[in-house]
């Protein structure tokens, strides 16, 4: 091939594709060495391949569907009652289900239901969306106030949005640590500022019987906040203490300051209304409002999770945990090298064994090898963590890309002429229509397990898909050129 | 390639598909015996069933290891090269709190895996529907890239008798169904029916003597076969020498089913397009 052909080769937009997104791979996944002198890159691991943990969370709640000829406000507040917990209306589904935080088995409930009127349709150990998503924010928070550094959650929703199990991953945290950090709480109290700066204790976090979801009060106004109720002793210790202080007679210079773990997360005045109730009463419900718009939601929903103190809405326990030592994970890393590097040499002599011409052979090698460096650059794009059944996806994709390769070769090495430029796209077209249907097969076959939370296979499956969509779309059109180039010398 | 000479001109198409079938029917008979005493075509692992599994490396031997264990139901001990790789039944949280001190004081590089009752019967349930789904999605995309019935049929069949055969030889050398056998299975959905596509493509599409294109699909195709049976092989390997249990599990799955690849390609799949030829389908 002389310099005039490679210039050729190399611009043509195919080959010229397959090039830029190999060196872009390389650049993303970064391998070079660190200070400690070992071979690193920007390749995230998953936690059977590093030292960590993960615990699987499993809701004790439930979503049940229902009918009742009762007002829906008064049926839920007299539910909530006789279940002695929260009842919530999941309005994102149809028709409406109702999210009970407290776990009860389906027998249990049904007489209940139809003491007040109402009929249980049906029944699911879970929680609604928004509340598994509360409490995956609420976890992350928790874990990041921790200053564990890689932590991953993860809620598991079924095909029908009742989310049932959580799970948590901690890199470089050992069970029981992980254990530990999932269950601590934090240490909430409120504050009162009596002169200038300084402040005192007033209530502290068990104080709090229940925290509301954020909401607008007036409803329907603006204005964002959330409602929390006190216990008996706690409502008379923030009376005693807002009269002591002379919030009540003065609420602007004494600003009500809520804390987490030492840290302020909230601060503002009495309002004049509650001010003025305070004087004459004990209030136990009491709403702490955030602003308007965007802010004062997004304060809102954090303030919500402050109020908690890192406490979920809904009780869990654990369905599964597990743990990697760090040596077991590096040797595992060090045994799927490896391997990828025998399939790679397995696969090369396979190859050479039938064709026997290394101007064919090396071609195809490397493309594969290429292959799979694009899809690290994607992984590492994407900072997705490999797991060891992701390694031995990207492995197979060795052994079935390289087969496309040689449908290609076989198609076009038909009868054993070097065809025309004419016949030569027919044979491609018709190589690549084959290989189409193969590839769609593929990425069928793996969708359900991306669509599906099943545990950790969907990260598998999708990058699985992902090489498949690599191969057909950059690495295969790229190979009929650069092979059309050598057989027709 | 010279190493195996397929001929199949003087086997009529009943000859081609009698061994396969019959096998067929074993493996079918024997997934209906698992179901029926163990309610799953594939006996679930760990990751279905509920339980601890741990991996350790170490010199202990079994003995060893099952008298240390003595106060944890310990089902099952199996070893790979230095590795050990214990079963437990399911536990309450404060024995099990007990089991990982216990591990971690002698065999602190101990990896464990704990799999609770319920979260396992859940993940159960969703493999058995991406196993049911992921045949149907690929089934109807051949249906579709054919459209005509015979032929469809045909790949389709090859890879159901794939899927069942390697099912039945799991359950009959002990690979328990787990996440990373499941992903197994379906990369196996998958990629079977790659042989199959071009076996039919070849046929049906190109002119020319029935044996003669037979003869070059599977001059094409069994390079195709070896060259993942190749990768699989050296995961197999890597993995039973670095006792990487799921690796070994995974790769296992992939070599059986592709051997049983081949035989349903080459046998069953062209037995059917044979017959269907000579009758007059396609051209």
């Amino acid at each position: 091939m002389n310099s005039k052909e490679l210039k050729a080769l190399v611009t043509d937009w195919r080959v010229a594709t397959l090039l830029i997104l190999l060196v872009l791979s390389v650049i993303v996944i970064y391998p070079h060495i660190d200070e400690q002198g070992h071979l690193a890159s920007n390749l995230q691991y998953g936690l059977d391949l590093q030292q960590g943990s993960w615990l699987q969370l499993e809701f004790r709640a439930e979503v049940v569907g229902f009918t009742t000829d009762q007002p829906l406000e008064a049926f839920v507040t007299n539910l909530s009652k006789k279940l002695d917990t929260e009842v919530i209306v999941v309005e994102s589904t149809n028709p409406s289900h109702l999210e009970i935080r407290k776990y009860y088995t389906q027998a249990e409930l049904e007489p209940i239901f139809t003491s007040e009127k109402g009929k249980l349709t049906s029944y699911q150990q879970g929680v609604s969306k928004p509340t598994a998503d509360l409490v995956k924010r609420i976890l992350e928070t928790k874990i990041n106030t921790l200053g564990t550094k890689d932590a991953k959650v993860n809620t598991l929703t079924g095909l029908n949005n009742v989310a049932r199990f959580i799970r948590v991953e901690l890199a470089g945290v050992d069970m029981n640590q992980a254990q530990e950090i999932v269950g601590k709480q934090g240490k909430f109290e409120i504050r009162i500022q009596t002169t200038g700066n300084q402040t005192e204790h007033v209530l502290s976090g068990d104080t709090i019987t229940s925290v509301q979801v954020p909401s607008q009060e007036p409803a329907g106004s603006d204005n964002w906040g959330v409602g929390f109720t006190l216990s008996e002793n706690g409502a008379a210790a923030f009376r005693a203490a807002a009269i002591k202080y002379g919030a009540t007679a003065d609420p602007a210079n004494h600003n009500l300051i809520m804390l987490l773990d030492n840290t302020s997360v909230y601060s503002a005045p009495l309002s004049d209304d509650l001010a003025g109730k305070l004087q004459s009463d004990t209030i136990r419900q009491l709403f702490a409002s955030t602003g308007t718009g965007k802010s004062g939601t997004q304060q809102a929903t954090n303030l919500e999770i402050h109020l908690r103190a890192g406490a979920l809405p809904v009780d869990v326990t654990i369905a599964g945990s597990g743990g990697v030592s760090a040596p077991l994970g590096e040797h595992y890393k060090i045994m799927m090298l490896l391997a990828g590097i025998f399939a790679l040499i397995a696969v090369g002599f396979v190859i050479y064994y039938r064709y026997r011409e290394p101007s064919i052979v090396l071609p195809m090698v490397l493309i594969n090898a290429s292959e799979v460096i694009i899809l690290l650059g994607f992984i590492s794009l994407i900072r997705f963590q490999m797991d060891l059944p992701t390694i031995a996806g990207l492995i197979a994709v060795l052994g079935t890309g390289i087969d496309q390769l040689v449908i290609i070769t076989d198609e076009i090495l038909h009868e054993g002429k070097v065809p025309s430029p004419n016949l030569y796209l027919k044979r491609l077209s018709r190589a690549l229509s084959i290989i189409v249907v193969a590839a769609a097969t593929v990425v069928i076959a793996m969708a359900p397990l991306a669509l599906m939370d099943l545990s950790t296979l969907k990260g598998f499956a999708i990058i699985t898909i992902l090489g498949v969509l690599v191969g057909v779309i950059v690495t295969r059109p790229a190979y009929g050129r650069i092979i059309m180039q050598i057989l027709s010398k | 390639m010279g190493l195996i000479n397929y001929n199949i001109e003087k086997y009529s198409p009943q000859q081609l598909v009698i061994i396969p079938l019959a096998i067929l029917a074993v493996a079918l008979i024997l997934l209906t015996i698992n179901i029926a005493t163990t309610g799953m075509p594939v006996t679930p692992g760990i990751d279905f069933s509920g339980g601890t599994a741990v991996t350790i490396i170490t010199t202990d031997t079994r003995e060893q290891i099952t008298s240390y264990f003595a106060d944890y139901p310990l089902i099952d001990v199996s070893d790979m090269n230095n590795g050990k790789f214990l079963k437990f039944g399911l536990m309450d949280d404060a024995k099990y709190k007990s089991l990982t001190s216990s591990i971690n004081q002698r065999y602190p590089d101990a990896r464990i895996d704990q799999i609770g009752e319920t979260f396992g019967k859940t993940l159960q349930s969703q493999a058995v529907l991406a196993l049911i789904f992921s045949f149907i999605g690929m089934s109807v995309v051949i249906f579709l890239s054919f459209r005509t019935f015979v032929p469809a049929a045909a790949v389709v069949l090859s890879a159901f008798a794939d899927m069942v055969m390697t099912a039945a030889v799991m359950n009959i050398i002990g690979i328990p169904l787990s996440l990373g056998t499941l992903a197994a299975l379906l990369m196996l959905i998958g990629y079977s029916v790659d042989s199959d596509i071009l076996l039919t493509n070849r046929v049906l599409k190109r002119q020319g003597k029935l044996n003669e294109k037979l003869a070059g699909a599977f001059h094409t195709g069994i390079i195709m076969t070896s060259t993942t049976l190749a990768a699989a092989l050296a995961m197999f390997v890597v993995s039973w020498f670095g006792a990487v249990q799921i690796i070994y599990e995974i790769s296992a799955v992939l070599l059986i089913g592709l051997l049983f690849d081949i035989m349903n390609t080459w046998l069953t799949n062209v037995g059917i397009l044979k017959w269907y030829v000579q009758k007059g389908g396609g051209k």
